[in-house]
């Protein structure tokens, strides 16, 4: 095919989606002199390239559409039947570019049939005149004067060929529209002129504009993209590799360049963003379309059309966003008597609403119809079996309601040809669920329905936990993980009951299954103690479930790869990746993993207790609650330990008074948490610390649980190596110190310059209770205090009960307002410490942003180490506010 | 755990062959076998494999080949011989199939030898099936026997028993 061929199907595909888009808003609102005009121009410039190219069929029915819309332009009233036959006209079209893209010609065949029918409507719009009973049956000379059957007809036979007659043409059907106009005055006449005149100008304003972008083929894109990956990988490695060299010569460079990596991955990333507006552009279409097949009458509202993410979403939740448009058109709204009836307007109302909302992208789908039946769910359940009456009773409203997606659910009465066969809310929880998405659902009845999709911005780049089981590592995407839970404790022990293993936690009894186990993985050689002691809690959709692996080693952000063709059939897996130390690990596919587990039909009911739960604990941290020497129990947070690892007696070495083990290949020391901590003969257990990535062993007694609690150190202890102590489900523990542990094992290190009275003390704010974890867990392992707001409203409250911050850090993007208002705001009351933004990646706006703010930097959530490096040379700047280095402003860029 | 990256020992063997007809001939065990230098892409030795547990029992795994993951497959195996100790520094040849990156697991990679239309041979009939699959062809030169490997057989794990 061509290069002009292939340029023109492009354009002519956008041209055309949005030509029936503005014809059916043009319907609902006929007023709109500019709509018309915008619509007339794109079906004319179709039409005068299909002549340029010699594309006679398509010229020809673009040429009897153009007439009709040239009809309404001059003023015509725009009723269904005209417009049914426009978009009649515009589907065709689609039909034939479509086939012409695949043949490379245009199809044979003639639209005799369509151009009648737009005649006729051409002929009636012009009144007077009575329809044209024959269509236009003659062959390739040209249409135009015969359907018109108007006299004055100066030049039928000289236009249709090539792109000098279009002028010619315009005149032509102007001639013609005046002389059919009614009053036909002629003072009308060079308006009439005019208003074909500018035309060809427009659409040249039209080029040239889109002449700031280029179409570039995606597999470029697609290129580019996997480069990206792959040189962010290298810069990962590359930085572990000189993480514990002192050498500044190369420390500067390998920051500018993992700070320009960054940029470019963001601006790569954004260049394969899309609006969603590609995905709304269909739907008034079919609004309109299923309006007059149900004989509703239905608006569409869409907001945020302009939200922006990455086109492989975008054509991933086309179908299931459609779908649940649909649903709500077809089930939700009701007829216009019922409304009335109801005390609604006759009109009901669709909404589709895209925002970015932290990270992710919400669409909501929502209807002010009659919302879900809950009886009619309630019996349809019954009758699938899927829950007994007596587990109906005890669900909630919401829980029943999630039986829609359950496979093969339909509560339509009557089969429709919208919807109602049965298959799709299944298949678009399936769907959105693949691509690391939720849909969520609410109803009133009476009031409407409401379905809430969360869909991630990217597919390629992920946080995932990484996890072993049986010696080998996998990633598992962080979206589908609720919590770890450790069984080592005597509180949360696996059950057999009736042969399959169930864990209590809490109220829910969830299935639970080794992942060595669903794997087959052989055991290991030589095993390290008791394996499997910790349970990863994963929900998937509905389902809640866990699994227990030996440990989990790390949090990273992974770039995911498909796997090739021989192992793509593989269902746990979902990919694979190459982490920072240059090994290869899978990515586990919780969809898979679900089904591995064996869960098809488990009560839906589980997932909303962990939900529910784990929503009231949201301001909790993650505690390992463990034993160490006499006295009380101490605790922990869970995500400042990189790892718990049971080691053997004869694995540690005693030399010189310290304790050494053989870890990865290295000599790690181990300290003991309390003094009174002895090394057992056998099995030890033994917190790996790593606040920099040169990990350390804390030796305790026991591992006695890990909960979800909130911590408020209320004495500050006078004892070394403990924060203070707290009380925590009416028990006294201690909080232990790490940075002590630091500074004993490394007294040259940077930590002990600081005395830990004088342990700067910063202000974290962030509304996602993960970074507020693991940001305060690196901050107070790297020798800071650190108090925590995970609001704008929070942060002022800390600022107004104690001022004295040594820096603050500050989400970019609060639940309640924007970060950099907050700083502004702080900084005219009066806090004069620095402040850094915190950012998913800390882009070119984030730092322009944050300097607007006079915020002295911005930094990366995930660039932890660039962080610390960022922090100290703020502190050590003192309190200078503003930014003045380029210092700040190259790390951060 | 420790990683081990793969180490090239060969690249561009294309520029090693010196005609279109150029094989390399490999050995796995006992058998010999000529391979189309224009199918080699790189011969090197693996580094630490990840396991793909549930993968085809020939698959070896995971290698990152220089930043790339290869899908690991032993001939060896393939073949329903005794399988190679495997693993670290095992001799790889690298291979695209079907756009996926493969390493094939052998024992040795010989010289480059020239195959023509004169050297070819048929069939000997009496070849077990399971083992004739992985022939594309038969050559003899130097008075032995040469069967050149069927690639495609080889990596096409969905008709495989």
């Amino acid at each position: 095919m061509d290069e002009m061929l292939k340029e023109f199907l492009a354009e002519s595909a956008e041209q055309i989606e949005a030509a029936s888009a503005q014809i059916v808003a043009f319907e609902r609102n006929p007023h709109d002199a500019a709509l018309i005009a915008s619509i007339f121009r794109l079906v004319h410039t179709i039409k005068g390239t299909c002549g340029f190219l010699g594309l006679d069929r398509l010229q020809k029915l673009t040429h009897h559409a153009e007439s009709l819309i040239g009809c309404l332009r001059e003023g015509a009233k725009a009723t269904p039947d005209v417009v049914s036959a426009i978009l009649a006209a515009v589907d065709r079209v689609k039909i034939l570019l479509g086939e012409l893209e695949e043949a490379g010609e245009e199809p044979a065949g003639d639209d005799t049939d369509l151009i009648a029918l737009l005649d006729r409507h051409v002929a009636s719009c012009q009144s007077g005149q009575a329809p044209e009973p024959e269509p236009v049956s003659e062959p390739e000379p040209e249409p135009k004067p015969a359907p018109v059957g108007l006299e004055t007809s100066p030049a039928p036979a000289e236009e249709v060929k090539g792109p000098a007659t279009q002028a010619d043409l315009d005149a032509l059907v102007a001639s013609l529209r005046r002389s059919a106009k009614q009053p036909a005055p002629p003072a009308a006449t060079p308006v009439a002129e005019k208003a074909a005149e500018p035309k060809p100008a427009e659409a040249k304003t039209g080029e040239s504009k889109s002449s700031e972008t280029i179409r570039i083929n995606l597999n470029t894109l697609e290129r580019i993209m996997n480069l990206v990956s792959e040189l962010v990988l290298t810069r990962n490695q590359l930085i572990e590799l000189t993480r514990h060299k002192e050498d500044e010569t190369l420390k500067s460079p390998l920051q500018r360049l993992s700070a320009m990596t960054t940029d470019l991955q963001d601006a790569v990333m954004r260049a394969r963003m899309q609006p969603v507006e590609r995905v709304f552009a269909n739907l008034p279409r079919m609004i309109r379309d299923l309006s007059n097949d149900l004989h509703k009458k239905i608006n569409l509202v869409t907001e945020g059309a302009d939200t922006e993410l990455d086109r492989q979403l975008i054509d991933l939740i086309r179908d299931p966003l459609t779908h649940l448009v649909r649903n709500c058109a077809d089930h939700g709204i009701e007829t216009p008597e019922e409304r009335v009836r109801a005390g609604k307007p006759p009109e009901g109302t669709v909404r589709v609403a895209a925002a970015h909302e932290a990270g992710q992208i919400t669409i909501e789908i929502s209807d002010d119809g009659r919302g879900l039946d809950i009886n009619k769910i309630k019996a349809k359940a019954l009758a699938l079996g899927l829950a007994s009456t007596a587990q109906l009773e005890r669900m909630s409203e919401d829980e029943i309601y999630r039986f829609i997606f359950s496979a093969g659910f339909s509560t339509a009465d009557k089969v429709t040809n919208v919807s109602g066969r049965g298959v799709g809310m299944d298949v678009v929880r399936e769907n959105i669920q693949a691509i690391g998405g939720s849909v969520a659902l609410s109803s009133t009845p009476g009031r409407g329905a409401k379905f809430a999709l969360k869909i991630p911005l990217t597919l390629a780049i992920a946080p995932a936990l990484i996890v072993e089981a049986s010696g080998q590592r996998f990633a598992l995407p962080q979206h589908s993980v609720v919590e770890a839970v450790g069984l080592s404790g005597g509180e949360h022990r696996i059950e057999l009951v009736q042969g399959s293993k169930i864990l209590q936690l809490r109220e829910a009894v969830l299935p639970i299954a080794s992942l060595a186990e669903l794997l087959h993985l052989d055991a290991p050689e030589h095993s390290a103690g008791e394996p499997e002691q910790l349970a990863v809690i994963m929900r998937v959709g509905a389902q809640s479930f866990g699994v227990t692996v030996d440990a989990v080693t790390d949090v990273q952000e992974i770039v995911v790869k498909p796997m090739g063709g021989s192992l793509s059939h593989l269902r746990a897996f979902s990919g694979h990746t190459i982490l920072g130390d240059g090994s290869v690990v899978l990515i586990l596919d919780p969809n898979g993993i679900c089904q591995a587990v064996g869960l098809e039909q488990s009560r839906e009911g589980a997932a909303a207790r962990v939900e529910s739960g784990r929503a009231a604990q949201s301001d909790k941290t993650r505690l390992v609650y463990f034993r160490a020497g006499a006295g009380v129990d101490k605790v922990l947070p869970l995500s400042s330990i990189a790892r718990i690892e049971t080691v053997s007696s004869d694995r540690i070495e005693v030399s010189n008074g310290m304790m050494l083990m053989h870890h990865q290949g290295r000599l790690t020391s181990i300290v003991a948490a309390a003094p009174d901590v002895d090394l057992k003969q056998g099995d030890n257990t033994v917190f790996i610390i790593s606040p920099d990535g040169e990990p350390f062993g804390l030796l305790i007694d026991e591992i006695l649980d890990i909960i979800e609690e909130k911590l408020d150190v209320e004495i500050s202890g006078e004892q070394p190596g403990v924060v203070g102590a707290a009380e925590i489900g009416g028990r006294i523990v201690e909080l232990l110190d790490i940075s002590y542990f630091i500074e004993m094992l490394r007294p040259g290190h940077e930590h002990s310059r600081r005395k830990p009275d004088h342990k700067p003390r910063l202000l974290l704010v962030d509304d996602a209770a993960f970074f507020r974890d693991m940001l305060a867990a690196t901050l107070q392992a790297s020798g800071f205090d650190v108090v925590k707001a995970a609001s704008a409203a929070q942060a002022q409250a800390c600022v107004a009960h104690d001022a004295r911050f040594d820096a603050l850090l500050i989400d970019a993007e609060l639940s309640d307002g924007s970060g950099y208002e907050l700083a502004e705001r702080l900084r005219d009351g009066g806090i004069s410490a620095p402040m850094l933004a915190l950012a998913p990646y800390a882009t070119r706006e984030v730092i322009r942003a944050a300097e607007a703010a006079g915020m002295a930097a911005a930094v990366g959530k995930f660039q932890r180490n660039q962080l610390l490096d960022l922090l100290r040379a703020c502190l050590e700047q003192g309190e200078a506010p503003g930014l003045d280095s380029s210092f700040a402003r190259g790390a951060a860029a | 755990m420790t990683y081990e990256a793969s180490k090239l020992v060969r690249e561009n063997a294309y520029a090693a062959g010196n005609a279109l007809d150029g094989y390399f001939s490999i050995k796995v065990a006992e058998d010999s076998f000529g391979l189309p230098v224009t199918r080699v892409q790189t011969i090197f030795r693996i580094g630490s494999v990840t396991r793909a547990p549930g993968g085809p029992a020939d698959i070896v795994g995971l290698v990152n080949l220089r930043g790339k993951i290869v899908t690991a497959v032993s001939l060896r195996r393939r073949l329903g011989l005794t399988p190679e100790p495997g693993g670290l520094g095992s001799l790889a040849i690298g291979i695209e199939h079907q756009k996926e990156a493969f390493a094939l697991l052998v024992d040795e990679v010989g010289d480059v030898l020239t195959l023509t239309a004169e050297t070819a041979i048929v069939a000997p009939p009496h070849i077990a099936r399971r083992r004739a699959r992985f022939a594309a062809g038969y050559h003899r030169i130097g008075g032995k026997i040469l069967p050149l490997l069927n690639i495609d057989a080889v990596f096409d794990f969905a008709g495989a028993d």
